[in-house]
């Protein structure tokens, strides 16, 4: 009965200018969904079957957008309650625990996904790297990667502050203390970030803003182009397959619809006409159903976590009085333990040399050797320098964690790093 | 060429296909339930609707206006009576009239009587009278939650 | 090529989706069977069994079940106790057990401008009991144990003043007599050995206090304090004084008080006012205005408060200069005139002007912390280890055989940071003489060494005890 007022819905006026296509039956129409969509225009019409296999990609990309899409979703809910303010933020905190409705699951729910989405960020980029995915032509796909890996920080660095707890507060007056080392404009970018020498009401809303308008929105017209070019470079990156000789190509018949035509034609890793189409599949339903399957998989994976483990509210910020050790959220702890050997060379140079790195290997690398291969054995150089500076990155982070204790000393993992009952005088 | 399912779905698949739409939906409706309830507030932060005065005998004879909550408390001898003193046009406050009968609203010139109800003026409705009773310390409370009609008063 | 057909995924599609609303569900019904519930519907069913009509039953029928809260925001703070504790106004459940209780003696602070945490502390804004009583992680102030109740009046008034809290001004009395301010500052005035006081009740527990007054030592590691040598009950009046040093500024509304009416507060302003220089007592005093003795018996309080009010109103041509008092400090002068202004009362009154020098000195003696090194006779001191001085910080009877007036005076002023020590090559002594050069007027000075150089002993066997 609802599907039937469901077609006299979409067969009416009012509904035929929603819905141009109705549900698709044939080739043409499910080609027609994919193109007149404004949701699924994104994606082509056809992808290559490769797109369709779970360890082509492991999903990494697509689980990243769905945490970004679950983080400004409760994120937004959020904003109902909380306060910027220096005198109302941690109580509003309180408020969130307290007095609202699934207040706290939603907050539980935004701070998992927000260290889950840095994890899976990071997974994302290996696994470009790994695939040799960054070479010509998708350059400059990766570096519009590394800018949403950078903002992915940002928007965690900026998040963390709003609590305004002893954890957010010194975390941030640690994390903005190592960008204050960067030469010549450290001090200057320290000064704008906190809008005053010290953490305060100015920093806050100014992370505020940061927060929840300024990165979200550089991260939304990011995270297009960045899908965009995917398509634009030919869909998923994979292994060079033989050109057909003139011979193999039958005769095709083209049909009247140019653009149907199009797409029934390109083939290759870059798109070009006149050479058979194969291996290229229907977006729908092909995709977008092990899309839809892998957004209740993220929400689940979300879910659980948000239920069993509340997210951590310390006490109200004191601005005297750090807790001993101060430590950086998890993501920072390898630079904060570089720094606390060198403040120069570990908060200056080494990020320096990481990013810039990254930035420049696919105009470096740039010999078409394994693309689309997991770990090709002609890449040994290349995967072994990555593998070693993420695994000493890694290392370090763990180090950070959990074998650094009071005063920065090195102690068991076990012990409790925050020093137990350190009051002031 | 890969098939779409279009037309060849079999009753298995079928029956997959829209159970899985069926409890897609309902997490859907339940997020959305969950989020909706999120939005209603649980306390306010606002002066409580139950508002607790003073002892009845820290008030004159004749009309009070208490200021935090609006409304006009009026005495007569041991009889008790409170009236809102919010317009009911836009919500401005009204003041009492120079003869100390009836209410006028100064932002659109809406007249009230002495019991509240419209003369003259753009206001739709005659102002509402709060009900007053007294508290287990013996204070007034007067209750914007509850309406009464205005010859009802607290008897002390 | 039906590989690639989602078809063998189908199955996934409503394990998923249920597993994702079981897991919303789930987590959305974690919030709604909160504890506080249980209470109000436990008070509701007390409501409807106690209800003897119908309009009670009706009442007690629409009870809703809600957070409540009382807002204060001139505090600061937001208090939801009565969420649980429903009944803390209501007389008829005197003595019922906790959270469904009656709140004796609340009249004179009423709830929604006072609140709950104001006084007992704990976390106002929380919802569940232990969070409530801030008994968790993260939460600095739990609440206090109600034989600390009394330290919490302090925020507003007066230690001295409070008539239901005897138990704080004894911790202040005992806070003077001891000398603690000649190590510690409080409110500005004080030693520097040891740190400030201002906000030690707002940093250390009340078993933190009791213990380091017990033993500072073993507390803070390298103390140089000595054990507060009390009773049980005074330590604990201490105790509940160190706690009301909490620094909390507090808005005007809420100091408006501060000065309750009382004989106290009016003895002080008496003292400080300098009434005694136009009126006299017991034959000591001013000429200008009328003896005040037993004035009780010739004036009610009526005429004595409209005559602070506005003298000249109430005596035309009086002189008697109309002071700025508040209404409270009219009414403490008023008790204290009306009961305590017997000839032989003048003595105790401790007004500067009547005493003699050395009674100044001994004041000044106490009200500098003198004692809390020097001692109470300010013969025994407290220990000072490897200091050349026996491993003590000096007494003072024998000061004058050691010293011109003119000598004991630069000594006090310029004092002395560095302690010889018993053994060169042993720790500095931790304790010194600082120097009291900005801090004590020349007045108090000059008493100060008059009374000290009248410590000599009178007789023999108190120099052969010495």
């Amino acid at each position: 009965m609802p599907k039937r007022l469901w077609m006299l819905f979409c067969r009416s006026r009012v509904g035929r200018s929603i819905f141009r296509v109705g549900l698709p039956t044939s080739n043409l129409e499910r080609m027609q969904a994919a193109v007149s969509s404004f949701v699924l225009h994104i994606h082509p019409a056809k992808v290559h079957a490769r797109t369709l296999k779970f360890s082509t990609t492991l999903g990494l990309g697509l689980i990243s957008l769905y945490l970004f899409i679950i983080l400004a979703a409760t994120g937004a809910l959020l904003m109902f309650y909380y306060v910027p303010a220096t005198d109302q933020a941690y109580q509003s905190m309180k408020d969130l625990e307290f007095v609202v409705t699934a207040g706290q699951v939603v907050r539980n729910i935004h701070s998992w996904a927000a260290h889950l989405m840095i994890v899976f960020v990071v997974l994302h980029m290996c696994r470009v790297f790994y695939t040799a995915a960054y070479k010509p032509p998708r350059e400059f796909n990766w570096l519009i990667g590394l800018g949403l890996f950078l903002l992915t920080l940002g928007l965690s660095f900026t998040g963390y502050l709003l609590p305004w707890d002893q954890l957010a507060y010194w975390a941030i007056t640690v994390g903005t203390g190592i960008a204050g080392y960067a030469p010549l404009v450290g001090d200057k970018m320290k000064f704008i970030l906190l809008g005053g020498h010290t953490v305060g009401q100015a920093a806050l809303i100014r992370f505020y803003v940061l927060h929840v308008v300024a990165l979200p929105a550089v991260m939304v017209i990011l995270i297009a182009i960045h899908l965009w070019r995917v398509r634009r470079d030919g869909g998923l990156a994979r292994p060079e397959e033989p050109e057909p000789t003139p011979q193999q190509m039958p005769a095709i018949a083209l049909p009247q619809t140019k653009t149907y035509g199009l797409m029934e034609l390109a083939r290759g890793t870059t798109p070009s006409v006149g050479a058979p189409a194969d291996d290229l599949v229907f977006t729908w339903p092909n995709l977008l159903f092990r899309e839809i399957l892998i957004f209740l998989f993220v929400f689940a994976l979300v879910l659980v976590p948000a239920i069993l483990w509340n997210a951590p509210l310390e006490e109200i910020a004191n601005p005297v009085y750090p807790p001993n050790p101060a430590k950086a959220p998890w993501y920072f702890l390898g630079l904060q333990e570089l720094v606390s050997h060198s403040a120069f060379w570990g908060g200056v140079v080494v990020p320096g040399l990481i990013v810039t790195a990254l930035a420049v290997l696919p105009y470096l690398d740039r010999k078409p050797r394994g693309v689309g291969v997991w770990f090709s054995g002609q890449r040994k150089v290349a995967i072994t320098i990555f593998t070693v500076c993420l695994l000493t990155m890694l290392t370090l982070t763990v180090i950070g964690r959990w074998f650094r204790g009071p005063n920065w000393a090195l102690q068991a993992p076990w012990k409790p790093y925050v020093a137990a009952e350190e009051r002031r005088p | 060429m890969s098939e779409g399912t279009g037309g060849n779905l079999n009753r298995r698949d079928f029956i997959r296909l829209t159970f899985g739409w069926a409890a897609a939906l309902f997490a859907t409706g339940a997020s959305a339930a969950a989020g909706a309830r999120f939005m209603i507030p649980n306390v306010l932060y606002e002066p409580d609707r139950r508002y607790k005065a003073l002892k009845p005998d820290d008030y004159p004879e004749g009309v009070t206006f208490i200021a935090e909550i609006r409304t006009f408390l009026i005495r007569n001898g041991d009889k008790f009576r409170a009236v809102s003193a919010v317009c009911t046009h836009l919500g401005c406050t009204v003041n009492l009239s120079a003869d100390g009968k009836g209410f006028h609203c100064p932002c659109h010139g809406s007249q009230f009587d002495e019991n509240g109800a419209v003369v003259s003026g753009p206001a739709p409705k005659s102002l509402p009278w709060p009900a007053v009773s007294l508290s287990r310390d013996g204070r007034l409370v007067i209750d914007a939650s509850q309406q009464v009609p205005p010859s009802q008063a607290l008897v002390i | 090529m039906t590989e690639t057909s989602p078809r063998n995924l189908y199955p996934w599609f409503p394990v998923l989706g249920l597993v994702v609303g079981a897991l919303v569900i789930v987590a959305y019904y974690k919030d709604q069977f909160r504890e506080w519930k249980e209470w109000q519907h436990a008070y509701i069913q007390q409501e409807l069994a106690r209800a003897a009509t119908p309009t009670q039953k009706a009442a007690a029928a629409r009870i809703p079940v809600e957070v409540r809260q009382i807002l204060l925001p001139g505090l600061d703070r937001v208090d939801r106790c009565e969420t649980c504790h429903l009944v803390v106004d209501d007389a008829s459940y005197a003595g019922f057990q906790q959270p469904l209780a009656y709140h004796v003696n609340h009249d004179r602070h009423p709830f929604e401008k006072f609140g709950c945490t104001i006084c007992h502390q704990g976390q106002g804004r929380a919802t569940t009991r232990e969070a409530a009583h801030g008994q968790v992680a993260h939460w600095d102030r739990p609440m206090l144990p109600m034989k600390y109740i009394e330290s919490a009046c302090a925020k507003c008034h007066l230690p001295s003043d409070v008539p239901g809290a005897p138990r704080l001004a004894r911790g202040q009395a005992l806070f003077d007599q001891l000398g603690c301010i000649g190590c510690h500052k409080l409110h500005g005035v004080g030693g520097v050995i040891g740190p400030e006081l201002d906000t030690v009740g707002a940093t250390r527990s009340p078993d933190w206090l009791a213990e380091h007054f017990k033993s500072p030592a073993t507390v803070t590691a390298g103390s140089a304090m000595p054990p507060v040598a009390v009773n049980d009950a005074d330590l604990e009046a201490l105790t509940l004084y160190m706690l009301s040093l909490t620094g909390e500024p507090m808005s005007d509304y809420y100091v408006s008080m501060k000065t309750l009416p009382g004989l106290e507060a009016g003895r002080r302003l008496f003292a400080e006012k300098g009434c005694i220089g136009c009126h006299s007592i017991g034959g000591q005093g001013g000429k200008v205005g009328p003896p005040l003795d037993e004035v009780g018996k010739r004036h009610d309080a009526q005429w004595i408060i409209a005559h602070f009010r506005n003298p000249q109103a109430v005596t035309p041509g009086s002189v008697m200069p109309r002071f700025s008092f508040t209404e409270q400090e009219i009414r403490s002068l008023t008790d204290f005139l009306l009961t305590n202004t017997a000839s032989s009362m003048i003595s105790s009154l401790k007004i500067p002007a009547l005493m003699t020098p050395i009674e100044r000195g001994r004041e000044a003696y106490v009200k500098y912390g003198c004692t809390g090194c020097h001692g109470q006779d300010a013969n025994t001191g407290i220990r000072n280890p490897n200091a050349k001085t026996a491993q003590q910080v000096p007494g003072l009877k024998f000061v004058s055989e050691g010293y011109t007036k003119d000598e004991l005076k630069k000594r006090i002023l310029g004092g002395q940071k560095e302690i010889v020590k018993l053994d060169p090559q042993g720790p500095q002594p931790p304790l010194y003489m600082p120097a009291w050069r900005s801090r004590i007027a020349e007045g108090e000075l000059n008493d100060l060494v008059e009374y000290l150089m009248s410590l000599v002993p009178k007789s023999e066997q108190e120099k052969e005890a010495f």
